[in-house]
């Protein structure tokens, strides 16, 4: 059995960002394993646990991924595979990258996060089911193996269903999955002897950002003392209505 | 180019790891055990289970063999969620460094691996009632009977001393010859004669559990006993000289700490018409606030990285302990005083940081002690 | 061809299908191509309505939702004619099955943009990053798969004719086998179509306090939200959840009761014209993300908020 986590590394989210030329600057912000891509790895990890065999992490994007790649090892994957590009790169793009390193492992089944914290793009999961040819189910919040296939609870826009899955498929991951665990200290420590394969990648985004911009919406900032709850209520309550005008 | 100032890509995830568990599971807990005066089990408990806690013990012996630098690293970013939480580990450290340095290999084994296996505590007691700065006038009396010492007396101001699996205690076989006369002993938990009464009323640094150790014909086996007869004070004085080290990289978390929080009131809170950090006299002390930190830091890591070395240390981590306590008292204070009315009341974190990082100007010997050690260093040239 | 997925709730089209149709149109101006519909649904679909915006539409019944029916479906009607675009409303399940697509034809994906345009022949957008606080904007070459935020366009006029309705046949793809849908409770009004937004956080305490939330988001029309620590505690279902891991919401007023204002939840709901907060913590972090706001206690405050807007409506 292989169970392969994708990943990529994003800015923490609570890192101040800043704008420089024209482009966000990361600089100053603190980098990691996308949270959302954790849940994938951790439930990497706890199919390995329970029926055995590889869970491999792979990672997409520049250099600096490898310290989200080895935070991956760290919390017990076995290998990294790291997909070396500098800057942007779209979806379809990205899976295209991957695309051929994947049909090579062959896996049992592909976790990755179901949105991403710096693109805010929810599409990589089935950009890589289709690259694959395999189904995929979107925003995961429970899995069975069940030999050939595979039992999962997710999300749709109103409501959850559960499917059965001829696998390989891919499933894209959210909080509810599981708790993912930390990467600890032994774990650090056997993570150095870990290999990580390093590819680089030759293709170019079919999107290209041109400009970004922070437009933090200045608020108001006008708050009441609730000291005396009735008095706060309909100050807030009048306020809404005569200076807002949204009641 | 031998001079590298940049961290190994291995302590960056230990950096990572430890600020990680700091703002998970102490930060969301720190006040509610400073204020109940109890000690976070459950924080202890996660520490093991991450591999940070006892981490100093060499693999050998089921450890994770950290070294100082690591655990410096790790203690800035566990004290800066809370001092007193961070005084636990690094208090238990403090108990396992003198079985590290004089004790022999079965004793090693039979002592330290307990505490990898499960969420364990030592202790180290040095301490009593009557003298803390005049450590080889102790008073607690073992005599040899056989194939035991009969400990009597009372060590005192002892961290983890009633939680400790074991506590290192340091007794005298002859109060005439002083440091010649002193014993170090391991005493373990459950020992008949040997009980521990909690110190209640602390000003800071509550979540560590401060005891009073009371030794009453206290039978400890000889097996029991760390090097030779008389060796007891080197080994105290050896063990603290590598022991002030976390102590100073525990200030330096504080002293962040401060300056985070006072940044942060600063940019927010406004007077005369634009926030407070617009002014020089704010500025000035947050200024004087990273002075101190980066100083002091890079002074804890150049101890660290000399005790690392096997190079000799006891000067540089008194330099590092005395300083970083002391810039990080006042980056408490001036944090406190930054946010005003706000800086004295319990709701706001500042208080608290003040009067955890007092205890770091007393304990692992006063600042005063450590001016003697430096000058002692000074005129022996 | 500029293809159109007609998004609908078995009865009616969603507002938001008539935003995507907007987009639609105004590139199909520009890039000189006509505008088709896709119609997909799982058995019921209001045909009649949506023949009335385009030319031609295109439907296919095609039995439970899995995203690989959806794509194929989507597929097929784009192989009818060359086509340059597809457009789509936003959702979680089309931003799913739209990423089968794009990759499908190689396109170049524009995901939940606010703003679309042509220049040069390429296509413009612009969309949220960073957890919603940037805003980027993007560019690509034809194909162009595109999905549009809702709430952003003005939404599309019938053409006044109806259009043609041609039959898919989709041939069956592997996917997943449906076994049991969950559905929710529907309580009232969609949390990303609504115009006003009252969400429970921690500071509610338990499942009983939501009984007044939903009081008030009654009382001003709106849809109950909560934070991800209710929904892990079980209080309210999934399908109520603000936030990066939840849904993103726009409405005009985001009532925040008892929430502190994590990141990943302001990341749903602070592009809200005007956001209020009750909290008991005056360093709560949503306090700096508010508008208007009380420091006190939500348990207190709420009732009282409850009367003052009954009051206000008589």
């Amino acid at each position: 059995m292989k169970f392969v986590a994708v990943i990529r590394q994003v800015p923490d989210g609570e890192s101040r960002l800043r704008i420089q030329g024209d482009r966000v600057d990361l600089s100053g912000a603190t980098l990691i394993l996308d949270q959302m891509d954790e849940y994938g790895v951790e439930e990497a990890l706890r199919l390995k646990e329970k029926h055995g065999g590889e869970a491999i992490v792979v990672g997409f994007g520049p250099e600096r991924t490898e310290e989200a790649i080895r935070t991956a090892l760290a919390m017990g994957m076995d290998r990294g595979i790291h997909v070396v590009y500098e800057g942007y790169a779209d979806p379809v793009t990205v899976a295209e990258a991957l695309a051929p390193i994947l049909k090579e492992e062959s896996p049992t089944l592909i976790l990755t996060g179901g949105q991403q914290a710096d693109w805010d793009s929810q599409a990589l999961g089935g950009a890589l089911a289709e690259a694959l040819g395999v189904p995929v189910v979107a925003w995961t919040t429970a899995l069975e193996l069940e030999g050939e296939t595979a039992r999962a609870k997710h999300d749709l826009d109103e409501g959850a269903e559960w499917v059965r899955v001829r696998l390989p498929a891919v499933f894209t991951t959210q909080q509810g999955l599981n708790e993912p665990r930390y990467p600890t200290l032994p774990g650090i420590m056997k993570a150095k002897k870990k290999e990580i394969k390093k590819v680089a990648f030759q293709g170019a985004s079919r999107v290209e950002i041109l400009q970004e911009s922070i437009q933090e919406k200045t608020r108001l900032q006008k708050i009441l003392d609730g000291k005396d709850p009735v008095a706060a209520a309909e100050e807030l309550v009048r306020l809404l209505h005569e200076e807002a005008k949204v009641i | 180019m031998p001079i590298d100032f940049s961290l190994t890509e291995e302590q960056r995830q230990l950096q990572a790891l430890a600020r990680r568990f700091a703002k998970e599971v102490i930060l969301p807990v720190a006040q509610e055990y400073d204020e109940k005066e109890e000690v976070p089990w459950p924080v202890i408990e996660k520490l093991h289970e991450v591999g940070l806690l006892n981490a100093i013990i060499p693999e050998e012996y089921g450890g994770m063999g950290l070294k100082m630098l690591d655990e410096v690293i790790v203690g800035e970013e566990l004290a800066y969620a809370c001092m007193g939480i961070y005084t636990i580990p690094m208090a238990s450290d403090l108990g396992i460094t003198p079985v590290l340095l004089a004790g022999n290999e079965e004793q090693k084994r039979r002592f330290l691996k307990p505490l990898t296996e499960k969420p364990a505590l030592a202790a180290f007691a040095l301490s009593e009632p009557g003298n803390g700065s005049d450590a080889a006038a102790l008073k607690t009396r073992a005599v040899r009977q056989g194939d035991y010492y009969i400990l009597n007396g009372t060590k005192m101001w002892i961290s983890n001393g009633g939680e400790a699996e074991w506590v290192v205690v340091f007794a005298t076989l002859n109060p005439e010859l002083r440091h010649k006369g002193v014993v170090a002993l391991v005493v373990e938990k459950g020992t008949p004669g040997f009980r521990a009464v909690k110190i209640h009323g602390k000003m800071g640094q509550r979540a560590s559990g401060t005891y009073e150790l009371i030794f009453e014909d206290v039978k400890v086996p000889v097996q029991n006993r760390l090097g030779e007869e008389g060796e007891g004070f080197k080994i105290a004085m050896n063990t603290l000289n590598k022991t002030r080290i976390p102590v100073a990289a525990g200030s330096v978390g504080v002293a962040r700490r401060a300056l985070d929080e006072a940044k942060k009131y600063a940019k927010e809170r406004e007077a005369f018409g634009q926030p407070i950090a617009n002014f020089q006299a704010i500025q000035f002390k947050l200024a004087d606030m990273m002075i101190g930190i980066e100083t002091a830091r890079m002074y804890t890591y150049y101890a660290a990285w000399l005790a690392d070395q096997g190079l000799p240390h006891a000067h540089a981590s008194a330099i590092a302990k005395a300083y970083a306590s002391e810039i990080a008292f006042e980056a408490a204070n001036q944090a406190i005083q930054i946010h005003g009315g706000y800086g004295y009341v319990r709701e706001f974190p500042v208080e608290k940081l003040l009067r955890d990082v007092k205890l770091n100007q007393i304990y692992e010997g006063t600042n005063e002690i450590q001016r003697l050690i430096i000058a002692r260093h000074l005129l022996a040239e | 061809m500029i293809l159109v997925v007609l998004d609908h709730d078995g009865n009616k089209l969603r507002k938001a299908s008539l935003e995507a149709l907007t987009r639609a149109r105004k590139l199909s101006e520009a890039l000189g191509e006509g505008v088709a519909g896709v119609l997909l649904a799982e058995g019921q679909a209001p045909v009649e309505e949506a023949r009335g915006y385009v030319e031609t539409l295109y439907v296919a019944e095609l039995g439970p939702y899995t995203a690989e029916k959806w794509a194929a479906g989507i597929l097929e009607a784009a192989k009818k004619a060359g086509v340059k675009a597809i457009v789509a409303p936003s959702s979680r399940q089309s931003r799913t099955y739209m990423g089968r697509v794009a990759y499908a034809l190689r396109a170049g994906l524009l995901e939940d943009t606010l703003e679309s345009w042509v220049e040069g022949g390429e296509v413009y957008a612009t969309r949220y990053a960073y957890l919603n606080r940037v805003t980027q904007k993007v560019k690509t070459a034809p194909p162009v798969v595109l999905t549009v935020k809702p709430n952003t366009t003005p939404l599309a006029e019938p053409l006044g004719q109806a259009g043609q309705v041609v039959a898919l046949p989709i041939p069956p793809v592997p996917t997943v086998e449906v076994l049991e849908r969950v559905q929710e409770e529907k309580k009232g009004v969609s949390l990303t179509e609504a115009d006003v937004v009252v969400t429970g956080g921690r500071g509610m305490g338990g499942p009983e306090a939501f009984k007044q939330v939903e009081e008030l988001a009654a009382l001003l029309g709106g849809a109950v939200g909560a934070t991800r620590a209710v929904v892990d505690a079980g209080w309210r279902p999934y399908s109520e959840q603000v936030g990066q891991t939840g849904k993103t919401v726009q409405p005009s007023l985001y009532i925040a009761l008892g929430v502190s204002g994590a990141v990943q939840h302001l990341a749903g709901m602070n592009k809200s014209k005007y956001i209020v907060a009750v909290n008991k913590d005056p360093e709560a972090p949503i306090f700096k993300h508010a508008d208007y706001g009380i420091v006190g206690d939500v348990h207190q405050v709420l009732p009282a908020l409850i009367e003052a807007v009954k009051k206000l409506k008589d």
